[in-house]
């Protein structure tokens, strides 16, 4: 009777100390401390005996429940480069990991930098997965506008047997027309279709957009222009080069905002993205 | 034929062991875990199952090849029963051999109920079930006939103890072998020839892994499979050679 007592009291405090404990620490930042402190791929291998590919999943599957809370506190994400590393290092044909790891760095964490290292990690263990080269094309296209390596990737990827038709399409007017938003938005079609992840979907569908602004923008900039060569003088609003036959319609925001004439520089704009997107200035 | 009867009583024995169950169910436990876990991760969860099947098959199949193999002989010896049978006209050899065959025997239907546990849980989650999986497992049993033989050798002339962990020595070291030659390729002359012997005495182990072929469906070459079995089965009968040399010397007062 005693020792029982005993007992449930023990189990009491136990439990009770347990979630002190558990509230005293932030489990995310736990969770990310501990893929920060991993070691090195090289190292963790062989103290894997053997288990490596188990070990690669079970890092892959913490690294998933750290991105899929809905705010991740730290946003250095060197933690997520790191640990990504070390889960190609124990399982180099791991592509999935590569594929979505990449995607992560350079739409989440900005870093296109460490997206395209891991990417092109990856393309040289599995020169057989298509999408590598092709995130590394996409990478190069949008965030580094360099049309040329873009186009290499792209090439690269439409020699893979095993990639969807498009990809040869894409690789082709790559070559062809660089920066073009029609280019730039087939091809986010493309990502829009092929995301897994409802977050990433979310990213794509953002940029789409944007480069939606970007060619209705372009398509205007050149009524405008004709607008003032022939009457030599700025319209007052969009409305007057509908009015006036140099535009068929002003489209539609995609964003719900609206397109407008700034009235001090005189250039059109979006009410919801004043600011241009980079990928189409002419560099 | 007398080799049959002390293996199918070794058989019979194992069964009784509350440590075989124990390890089971846990194995069996841990397959089954792969329902929740496929459910957290994004991308590729067959791989997951797989992974995590495979390995909980090696790692138990392991423990119990060690902690019941190293017990076969030194049970006998304590509970003085090791008399009665080699009083009789039976060579040590054919003693040895029977009690080896019943652990396999154990161990393969052991193996066999955590295939049938793994293909469950991969039939339940749609995952495809190929051959290359049954070659996998082949081979984890192939693993289990060398480290059980391992076990046996060590078990004729020290404690179960010292066995147990002399043969978890030597499945670790056996798993990290090449890296003995790889270091042994840096250096020269003397540590060279060392680090070189080294590497093909020891078992190397990880020969029989194919866990990452079956999640990548990277196809196993019909030759490799068959010399890889030749190098698995010599080994072990190497190791049963030596263990029978020990104990046919070995005095029971």
């Amino acid at each position: 009777m005693l020792l029982g007592l005993a007992a449930a009291v023990f189990l009491a405090t136990i439990l009770s100390l347990q979630i002190e404990l558990d509230q005293r620490h932030d489990e995310q930042a736990d969770r990310i401390e501990s893929l920060r402190l991993l070691p090195r791929g090289e190292l963790l291998r062989p103290a894997l005996i053997g288990f490596h590919h188990l070990g690669a999943d079970l890092i892959w599957l913490k690294i998933v429940q750290v991105l899929g809370e809905p705010v991740v506190t730290d946003q250095d994400y060197e933690w997520l480069y790191h640990a990504l590393d070390v889960v190609t290092t124990l399982d180099p044909q791991y592509s999935y990991a590569y594929d979505v790891g990449g995607t992560i760095l350079a739409e989440l964490a900005n870093r296109v930098d460490w997206s395209n290292q891991l990417l092109e990690k990856g393309v040289k263990a599995n020169p057989a997965a298509w999408r590598l080269p092709f995130v590394l094309g996409f990478n190069y296209f949008f965030h580094l506008s360099d049309y040329v390596k873009a186009g290499e990737y792209m090439g690269q990827a439409a020699k893979i047997p095993g990639r969807p038709l498009y990809v040869d399409t894409l690789a082709a007017r790559l070559y062809v027309e660089g920066g073009s938003p029609l280019l730039a938005l087939q091809y986010l079609e493309v990502m829009i279709q092929q995301a897994e992840d409802p977050q990433l979907r979310v990213i794509y569908e953002e940029k789409y957009k944007e480069v939606v602004i970007s060619r209705d923008l372009g398509t205007m900039d050149q009524a405008l222009a004709r607008y003032k060569q022939t009457r030599g003088r700025n319209p007052q609003t969009l409305a007057d080069l509908v009015k006036e036959g140099y535009l068929a319609a002003v489209p539609e925001e995609p964003f719900g905002g609206e397109y407008r004439m700034n009235s001090e520089t005189r250039e059109i704009e979006s009410s919801t993205h004043r600011e241009r997107l980079r990928l189409h200035r002419p560099d | 034929m007398r080799v049959l009867s002390i293996a199918l009583n070794t058989f019979r024995e194992n069964i009784r062991e509350k440590l075989l169950y124990n390890l089971l169910i846990f194995a069996l436990l841990m397959i089954g875990s792969s329902v929740l876990l496929t459910r957290l991760t994004v991308g590729e969860w067959d791989r997951l199952i797989i992974n995590l099947g495979l390995s909980s098959m090696n790692l138990f199949g392991v423990l119990i090849a060690i902690f019941v193999g190293i017990s076969l002989v030194s049970k006998e010896i304590d509970k003085k029963t090791i008399y009665t049978i080699l009083s009789k006209p039976v060579p040590r050899y054919e003693f040895l051999l029977g009690k080896y065959l019943g652990l396999m025997l154990t161990l393969l239907v052991n193996t066999a109920v955590m295939v049938v546990g793994l293909i469950a849980v991969m039939i339940y989650l749609d995952a495809p079930v190929t051959l290359l999986l049954f070659e996998a497992v082949g081979f984890i049993f192939l693993e289990l006939v060398v480290i059980t033989a391992v076990g046996l050798l060590f078990s004729t002339f020290t404690s179960t103890t010292l066995s147990a962990i002399f043969t978890l020595a030597i499945y670790v070291v056996g798993h990290l072998s090449t890296d003995l030659k790889q270091f042994g390729a840096q250096m020269d002359g003397l540590g060279k020839a060392v680090l070189n012997t080294i590497y093909y005495i020891l078992p190397n182990l990880e020969r029989f892994n194919l866990k990452g072929q079956v999640i990548h469906k990277v196809n196993v070459v019909g030759t490799d499979v068959l010399l890889t079995t030749a190098y698995g089965l010599a080994y072990a009968g190497l190791l049963l050679a030596l263990a029978s040399i020990i104990f046919q010397r070995r005095d029971f007062q």
